[in-house]
């Protein structure tokens, strides 16, 4: 044990050489001199060596403790280290230790607001490609070739047959592809059309859609959906309306307006002076599409639904301008911490 | 499309307030982009005559014009070269809004005031097409009919006492392109179905086939072709009324042949086209196939070269018109025009839209042919021309109508379950409600058979073909809003998806770690796609050559955002982008489509300080041990417990000091700071750490049995070797887990130490082990043999020196 006291005196001496800040001087108290420190076990196993032993050792053991300890004070001074630990400084208004605050991008909190209302109405989540074969993006959902209807998405071509999808519907038929109805699920992601950049559109944009499929599903539990989803989301006490619209692969459809929130419905710019803000879209699954992934339209129906996610976002936040997205200025993402 | 309101009056009249009409039109599926009074814009302008025009005394190009105005004499400079006495021009008096300030780029309306223009007062303004908003004419003050009475407002003279809907119309309702179509919708409101107006023509003695012969070629993409001819037309301007409807609408006059069918078309929606006949070589109307490659010329003074497929009408030697799309400059009507021919044909919708595409061109004429126009509406719409065109401008009719339709396309008839309309609308509607509601958009019941009813559809109705196209009709004109809604009748517990996403959880650990979350385009410059060493998916129709190829990594765009945010002043950045990324593949990996592969990835980029500011401490900047923390964090957190470090090196230099990142044994990502070369590309001048590691590794199958806690208490040992300096601490690592026994619990370097106290070429290591068994407390007797294993292990393996234990 006589050894082990030097060469521990020999190893503080080394060790406080090294120490040039304070959280060194922290280490160096905790691993000789706390309660738990080396000193501290060689003090504890003094019980252990033999009583004629004890008194020389005991007194080696209380220089190198307050040799250590003058070790640390003279370091203490030399880099003006801040008190620490049980003395605590005496300025308690001085700031913590915060570290940095992270954030989810505004889209991922809106899209998860409005999963997490499908999700607690029974709806799983699914994703699929990005870049899609012209069989899913268009035909399967009942866009017959060289039909105008195709114009309605300006589409970014890749391949004689392969190009970015235009919208999250193609996760529909993926989705049925490889399940049988009843089917409940949302498929948030990434859409691409050829569109002038502007502050109101952009190229890449994200969408959810959404799928029902069983026996039974008729138009009414489509609005009923979709209005609890409404209600939940934009709070009650506003006022929507169901109008008829095309889109190939539902029928009937139905574009989803609510009471615009700025102007109370009374017209303003945000709602292009007709007071009412359109949502989303929706409509009954088409038998087509039905057909093209094998379900028999006689036995199934269903309804899908498709929403725009930046738009929404830029409606809950004020947001007027869609780049601010895509461009990630921290002092933009900082905004959003929730 | 515009649609006027006194235009959609003559085919039945209604009396509902424009703005109610066009929210009652919304909820039967019309979209309407405005509704506006066309008077409002010209409050202030008025028809005058110019009486006197001389030159302005100090400006060359002006002159000084008195114009009267009816009440008064104005004096007015204008600055316009066609300018002359006696025309009849439209003056913008003092205190009028003029609709666009042709000087201003941005076109705004100004306010007119008295002025003195070089010395010379000024009160009022002659005004051109552009000032007015009424055409693209700049160069030259618009001139009026010389009927045009001074005094007369600009409203008055144009008919702009009228009500204009802007109307969005969708894909499927092609009959929507005209005002009888919008007529037919307003009867579901009104209840009255509405009438076109009644033809009655006379024909002379002289049989059409004398002077024309049609033949079709192409009868799959023709399926009817008639024309008519009138002899002796007087070609001029159109009159007022068809001027002022035309205009109107947005359409420019042209003659009155042109404008008839223009007319027609906006009236009925089957586009016209109108021939000299004397261009027409051999008096014969031939539709064929076009050969590739044919040079041929429209009437907009455009040349084409014609598509393979393409069909075209042509006289008896050569093209004269694009079928369906635009006519040729070779067969116009000009003002030497005596005898013309009448077009009024169905085009197959796909072979119009082929072309059309193929050419680049979008008419009038195509959009409706290629969506659908009425088979059913071709006789009407040339007899109603060919009446028009005997009235506004004379000629002789010859006798009978040359109709190519050997198949006709007739009515379709539609069966209808009524229980079907119920089960998919979710409603109790019954059978009278039901014929009822499909009546008033003509729509009529032509049978039953039990349960189901047989249903007539007009031909003008493209989109209506199956049950379900008739059973959204009846929803239409229901109303969407009627049908009550239920909910959950069908609810299921059966989820094969999960609620909770892997990118969910990934998400809210970087944000919980002061990471924020970005999101960037996938669409980049080829060179920048390219750095993640793959071969980056090229986009066919680019907007532009920075978004031309598909990323193939998340740095880059990372990398620019970085960039952009240095530029703002903003240099701590801690972001994460979880995304999508895209490459060429030929390889085997299993493929959604074709050889596109593609993959969920995370990135994390760290650059400035590592911590905000504090006073404790003078802070420094994040190292590449800031990141490798991170990705150890997450490797932890998700329990993927069998991941390690390799060494790795990124392709093109992307990254200097990388590591790779190996989960369950395979490859799964990298971290390493950004390169002084690729920082140089971006604009980075700092350094730059990032990660780059693919989503699917981060599978969270964390279920595990659970492990009964130590009853035993573990036992702490520090030993520090001496070792040469070129020795990983990995490695030492590695040798105390393979030296030691199942006592050892954990390992951890604390201490790393290099310098004056160890001779050149050595460095310090120093561990600290803990020991533990599970069965009894360790004796001090059993530590010092564990701890004797691991520093025997060590020396020998690595020729270490150990420096001290305790
Ligand atoms: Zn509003």
């Amino acid at each position: 044990m006589h050894s082990e006291i030097t060469s521990l005196r020999e190893e503080a001496e080394n060790a406080i050489r090294t120490v040039t800040d304070a959280r060194g001087i922290d280490e160096f108290r905790v691993r000789f001199l706390a309660r738990k420190g080396s000193i501290a076990a060689l003090f504890d196993r003094l019980k252990t060596a033999a009583p004629e032993d004890r008194p020389a050792l005991g007194k080696m053991l209380n220089e190198l403790r307050s040799a250590v300890q003058q070790m640390l004070d003279e370091k203490s001074g030399a880099i003006q280290a801040p008190a620490s630990g049980e003395a605590a400084p005496a300025d308690l208004s001085l700031p913590g230790r915060r570290g940095f605050i992270g954030s989810k991008h505004p889209l991922t909190q809106t899209l998860d607001e409005i999963r997490a209302i499908f999700v607690s109405m029974g709806f799983g989540v699914a994703d699929g490609p990005e870049i899609e074969d012209d069989y899913h993006n268009f035909e399967a959902l009942n866009f017959p070739p060289d039909h105008p209807a195709r114009d309605m998405q300006d589409t970014f071509f890749l391949g004689p047959r392969a190009l970015l999808r235009t919208h999250t519907s193609p996760v529909q038929i993926r989705v049925m592809e490889e399940h049988q109805p009843p089917l409940r699920v949302i498929m948030p992601g990434k859409v691409y059309r050829n569109e002038a950049i502007s502050a109101r559109s952009y190229c890449m944009f994200h969408q959810v859609e959404g799928l029902c499929v069983d026996r039974g599903v008729t138009f009414a539990e489509l609005k009923g959906t979709l209005i609890e989803f409404i209600t939940r989301y934009y709070g009650a006490g506003l006022k929507f309306r169901f109008r008829p619209t095309f889109f190939p692969f539902t029928e009937p459809s139905a574009d989803i307006y609510i009471s615009c929130f700025i102007c109370g419905g009374k017209g303003c710019r945000l709602c292009k002076q007709s007071g009412w803000l359109e949502i989303l879209g929706c409509g009954m699954v088409d038998p087509n599409v039905f057909r093209s992934v094998g379900y028999d339209p006689e036995v199934y129906t269903g309804y899908a639904f498709g929403m725009g996610i930046d738009r929404i976002a830029m409606l809950r936040h004020g947001i007027d301008d869609i780049r601010l997205f895509f461009d990630n200025d921290i002092r933009f993402l900082n905004q959003f911490r929730q | 499309m515009r649609i006027l309101e006194r235009w959609l009056k003559q085919y039945g009249d209604f009396s509902i307030d424009p703005h109610e009409l066009a929210e009652r039109l919304t909820m039967l599926g019309l979209e309407f982009e405005s509704v506006q009074r066309l008077d409002t814009r010209y409050n202030g302008f008025v028809v005058g005559e110019v009486l006197t025009k001389e030159k302005h005394p100090r400006a060359d190009r002006l002159s000084v014009c008195t114009v009267g105005t009816g009440r008064e004499t104005l004096q007015v400079v204008c600055g316009a070269p066609n300018v002359a006495p006696g025309q009849k021009v439209v003056v913008g008096l003092v205190g009028a809004t003029v609709p666009r300030n042709q000087h201003d780029p941005s076109g705004a309306p100004f306010v007119l005031s008295r002025v003195a223009i070089r010395g010379v007062e000024s009160s009022g303004m002659i005004c051109s097409e552009s000032e007015l908003d009424m055409g693209k004419d700049s160069a030259g003050i618009m001139v009026l009919d010389r009927d045009a009475k001074p005094g007369e407002t600009l409203a008055s003279y144009f008919g702009l006492d009228d009500v204009a809907f802007d109307l969005e119309i969708t894909p499927n309702r092609p009959d929507w392109l005209s005002h009888m179509g919008v007529a037919r919708e307003i009867a579901v409101l009104t209840g009255t179905l509405p009438r076109l107006p009644r033809v009655k023509l006379k024909e002379s003695a002289e049989p059409v086939g004398k002077h024309l012969s049609v033949t079709v070629e192409e009868g799959e993409n023709c399926p009817r072709f008639a024309a008519r001819m009138i002899r002796g037309v007087k070609i001029g301007p159109s009159p007022r009324w068809l001027q002022n409807a035309l205009r109107n609408a947005g359409l420019r006059p042209r003659n009155n042949i042109v404008d008839i069918t223009n007319y027609v078309m906006y009236e009925c929606g089957q586009p016209l086209h109108a021939f000299d006949h004397a261009l027409l070589r051999g008096g014969r109307i031939v539709v064929r196939g076009a050969k590739e490659g044919t040079p041929f010329t429209t009437l907009d003074g455009k040349e084409h070269t014609l598509p393979a497929g393409a069909v075209m009408v042509c006289d008896g030697e050569r093209e004269v018109s694009i079928a369906g799309i635009m006519g040729g400059a070779n067969s116009e009507i000009s003002d030497a025009t005596a005898d013309i021919v009448i077009e009024a044909a169905y085009w197959k919708p796909s072979s119009i839209r082929k072309t059309a595409k193929l050419l680049g061109i979008s008419t009038d004429a195509s959009q409706r042919f290629e969506r659908g126009a009425d088979p059913g509406g071709v006789r009407y719409a040339l007899d109603r021309t060919a009446g028009l065109v005997m009235e506004l401008a004379g000629g002789v009719l010859l006798k009978g109508v040359i109709d190519v339709y050997p198949r006709k396309i007739r009515e379709r008839t539609v069966p209808l379950r009524v229980a079907r309309v119920n089960h998919v609308l979710g409603t109790k509607l019954k059978k009278p409600e039901i014929v009822r509601s499909l009546g008033l958009i003509g729509i009529s019941e032509s049978g039953v058979k039990g349960d189901t009813v047989k249903f007539r559809v007009p031909t003008f109705r493209v989109d209506v073909e199956r049950e379900i196209d008739i059973i959204e009709e009846v929803a239409r004109v229901y109303g969407y809003d009627r049908i009550e809604s239920g909910s959950g009748a069908t609810f299921s517990f059966r989820q094969p998806f999960p609620a909770v996403s892997r990118e969910q959880t990934l998400q809210e650990a970087m944000a919980g770690r002061g990471y924020q979350e970005a999101i960037t385009n996938s669409m980049q410059q080829p060179k920048k796609a390219a750095m993640g060493g793959a071969t980056p998916v090229r986009i066919l129709n680019p907007q532009n050559q920075d978004m031309a190829a598909l990323r193939t990594s998340l740095v880059p765009g990372l990398l620019e955002t970085a960039a952009r945010n240095h530029n703002a002043g903003n240099l701590t950045l801690r972001l994460f982008e979880i995304g999508h990324v895209f490459r060429i593949d030929d390889g085997p990996a299993p493929k959604l489509v074709q050889n596109y592969l593609e993959e969920e990835r995370l990135c994390l980029l760290l650059t400035g300080s590592s911590a905000p500011v504090h006073w404790s401490s003078p802070g420094r900047d994040v190292d590449l041990f800031d990141m490798k923390g991170d990705i150890e964090f997450l490797l932890a957190k998700f329990a993927l417990d069998k991941s390690r470090f390799i060494s790795y090196s990124t392709s093109k230099g992307l990254t200097d000091n990388t590591l790779g990142i190996e989960i369950q044994g395979s490859y799964a990502g990298y971290l390493g700071g950004i390169s002084k070369e690729v920082r140089g590309l971006f604009g980075l001048e700092r350094p730059v750490f990032v990660a780059e590691i693919g989503v699917e590794g981060f599978r969270r199958d964390i279920r595990k049995a659970y492990v009964p806690l130590p009853r035993y208490p573990k036992v702490k040992r520090d030993v520090a070797f001496t070792v040469d300096a070129g020795i990983p601490a990995a490695s030492l690592e590695a040798t105390i887990r393979e030296s030691a026994t199942e006592l050892l619990q954990s390992v951890e370097v604390f201490d790393v130490y290099q310098g004056e106290q160890l001779p050149g070429g050595k460095k310090s290591v120093a561990f600290t082990l803990e020991f533990m068994s599970l069965e009894r407390t360790l004796t001090d007797a059993e530590t010092e043999a564990a701890v004797g294993r691991v520093v025997a292990g060590v020396e020998k393996a690595h020729g270490a020196a150990l420096r001290s234990m305790r």
